[in-house]
């Protein structure tokens, strides 16, 4: 799957300075809305949060992937973001989360959506892969890394 | 005035009667070619279709030896060269010196171009180049085998005017005995649960490598043949044939291969799926046609296109949507094969015949148990793959039947070559299960074939919540575009494909089982997980339901009024 297609230069941040689960949601809504991705920020904010609810997905080794499903958009929204100081996510190891990969899906339509979450959970499940993504500087290094561009 | 009318009318009348009769008396009129070539389909398929299913039901063969029995029964040199129908005559004769018409042979050619499509769809690429090794070799001992010896076998045979190994006919013989027809010997590994076994892989493999290297081998020889049909050998034109074919099925196919997504996601802008499965089909017949064109077999251009097609995602489709046509031509085609056997003309190469059946046995035995046995296996192990390779079938019979129209083979040598396929594979089951009782066929205790699927498990409380749950994760991976394809098995199967992921469905019992390449289970966990999180939202709005039983009252209120 081409990530490309998905991710743009301007939803990868290497800055995320929120230090709660809540704050890291709400923070990466503000820059998708700013980024002109989203209009309904209460709706998106309300999807990932009704997931979150259900189930934490802060998952293993520092990564965590904030998802909901919601009318508010026509098609796929992605971001991925980066707070090296890591940020406790309730994940399933306990420990604090660094990579954060939020999608958005609109409920009716039909699309890769999960499969774009599961592709970048794929890449950086390997420990190469996660090391380089930490190490990128710049907003652009993350999207080099995913992208291989 | 009267009368003058009458007598007009009269020689109207007589004119018009000695029209109709003078087109009769000609055979010509298209109408009745038409009728008679309905009936004869007609006739055809019921008996095609009932001999399959005596022959599957009852001797446990498979269905295709019933339909070349069914064909050999009502066919110009059995009953229906006997029988005269009023009004219609003889309902198969031979039209000269073959036994079906122009027009139902072009049935019978549509089917086994069908058939070649379809065995190219079901092609696992995959498989080949995984287990290429241990397949090449198994494959390419087998095929080298059983052509020389069945080439030879001609040669050497005396008084059958076949004296040189280029020989087209005696190279035709060589080719009809090396295409394995493993659909047999996988059923039966099917049924003795030995699919996984090493055996088993490796015939599955080695069948693939048989598969495409025998239709390699056909065009080589359509080519060879056609070159040393006039003068003796003449080595350069063979070449250059050789070449040309190798580098017509390398070329298309590769082309193909690389092309294929592209072209399967401009045909799938049409949505339907008819549509797309039409066109498809509408490819596979003009290589078919291109494949003629290039001095090849149409069957090599129809299977190409299969194996394009087979690495897409719309390839169960295909296979789904041509099921139907595939089930009524094929048989037609088997039967029109059987219609062909003219036993008067056998009979003097009887004794040719069970020596050629002997070979192919051997050469198969020999040819892919030697190179398995170098390998790994044992003795035991080695005979069980050879013996899996046995039967020939449907590509032996498109290969007879090719020969014989084209005039290289006569009806003789084509009833050798239905012996042969009769032969080998009704001896294959037997002996393929009693080669499987007894220990391991590894020579020594090695390590299975190593498959990095992992198994996803999931319990569910009972078998309702198992198959709701299911459902649901098909719907969700049909919105994430993947197609989902339910397998003819008792247990419900499921077979989910996008791209080059592939996975397993299974319910058993109240279990969930999905088979995935570790490569790609992230994306069938994390669906499964948000379709488990689904039913959290389902017994929320379970619990605002209306009381049941306040429904059920409300459903009864009035029946019984």
């Amino acid at each position: 799957m081409n990530l490309k297609k998905v991710l743009s230069p301007d939803t990868v941040w290497v800055d995320l300075k929120a230090d709660t689960k809540q704050g890291i949601i709400e923070e990466m809504i503000d820059r998708l809305l700013a980024a002109g991705k989203i209009n309904d920020r209460e709706a998106v904010l309300k999807a990932v949060l009704e997931r979150e609810a259900k189930m934490s997905t802060g998952m293993q080794n520092g990564v965590a992937i904030p998802h909901g499903k919601s009318d508010a958009v026509t098609g796929l929204v992605a971001a991925i973001g980066l707070n090296k100081a890591g940020v406790n996510f309730d994940s399933m190891d306990g420990s604090p989360s660094t990579i954060f990969i939020m999608t958005i899906s609109p409920t009716k339509r039909t699309g890769p959506h999960i499969q774009f979450l599961a592709e970048v959970s794929r890449l950086i499940s390997q420990p190469a892969e996660r090391d380089k993504l930490l190490a990128a500087k710049t907003h652009a290094d993350i999207y080099e890394t995913l992208t291989g561009k | 005035m009267q009368d003058a009318h009458a007598v007009t009318n009269a020689v109207v009348q007589h004119a018009g009667e000695a029209a109709v009769h003078m087109t009769e008396s000609a055979g010509h009129s298209i109408t009745h070619m038409m009728m008679l070539l309905i009936i004869q389909l007609a006739v055809i398929i019921i008996f095609a279709k009932i001999g399959g299913y005596l022959f599957q039901r009852f001797l446990k063969m498979p269905s295709v030896l019933g339909e070349l029995a069914s064909g050999m029964l009502i066919g110009p040199y059995a009953l229906g060269g006997v029988i005269n129908f009023p009004s219609i005559g003889i309902l198969f004769s031979e039209h000269a010196g073959f036994a079906a018409s122009t027009e139902l042979y072009g049935i019978a050619t549509l089917a086994s171009i069908i058939l070649l499509f379809l065995a190219g769809l079901e092609t696992d690429l995959a498989s080949f180049l995984r287990y290429s090794v241990v397949g090449s070799f198994v494959g390419l001992g087998g095929l080298f085998a059983a052509f020389i010896l069945g080439d030879l076998c001609a040669v050497l045979w005396p008084g059958n005017g076949i004296d040189s190994f280029m020989d087209p006919a005696a190279l035709f013989l060589g080719v009809i005995s090396v295409a394995t027809s493993v659909g047999i010997t996988a059923r039966i590994l099917a049924e003795k649960r030995k699919m996984s076994s090493p055996e088993g892989v490796t015939i599955l493999a080695g069948a693939v490598f048989d598969d495409v290297f025998g239709i390699i081998s056909l065009a080589i020889v359509m080519g060879m043949a056609k070159v040393s049909m006039g003068s003796g050998v003449a080595w350069g034109p063979i070449c250059l044939i050789a070449l040309k074919a190798i580098g017509f099925f390398v070329i298309v196919t590769a082309t193909g291969l690389i092309f294929s997504r592209k072209i399967t996601a401009m045909i799938k802008r049409f949505k339907s799926k008819e549509i797309i499965v039409a066109i498809c089909f509408g490819l596979a017949l003009l290589l078919a046609g291109l494949a003629e064109m290039a001095g090849l077999a149409m069957i090599i251009g129809a299977y190409i296109m299969g194996l394009a097609l087979s690495r897409t995602d719309l390839s169960h489709e295909i296979e789904h949507h041509l099921e139907g046509i595939y089930n009524i031509l094929v048989p037609i085609f088997f039967c029109v094969m059987g219609m062909m056997v003219d036993f008067a003309a056998m009979k003097p190469v009887l004794i040719f015949g069970s020596v050629y059946s002997v070979l192919a046995i051997v050469s198969k035995v020999v040819g892919c148990g030697l190179p398995a046995y170098m390998m790994r296996f044992n003795v035991r192990g080695s005979l069980r793959i050879g013996l899996g390779m046995l039967p020939r079938g449907e590509v032996a019979l498109i290969v007879a039947g090719i020969g014989l129209a084209s005039g290289i083979i006569d009806q003789g040598i084509f009833g050798v070559a239905i012996m042969m396929t009769v032969v080998t594979t009704m001896l294959a089951p037997p002996l393929l299960v009693k080669s499987f009782e007894g220990g391991s066929g590894l020579r020594k205790e090695m390590a299975g074939v190593d498959i990095d699927v992992e198994v996803i498990e999931l319990e569910f409380p009972s078998l309702d919540i198992a198959e709701f749950l299911l459902s649901r994760f098909i719907r969700a991976l049909q919105a994430e575009e993947f197609f989902v394809h339910r397998l003819h098995t008792d247990q419900p199967t499921y077979r989910v494909l996008k791209d080059d992921i592939s996975f397993t469905l299974i319910v058993d019992d109240n279990k969930l089982q999905v088979s995935v390449p570790t490569a790609h289970h992230h994306v069938a966990r994390m669906i499964l997980l948000e379709e488990l999180l689904s039913l959290t939202d389902l017994l929320e709005s379970s619990r605002q339901m209306k009381a049941v039983d306040e429904m059920g009252t409300d459903l009864m209120n009035g029946l019984f009024a």
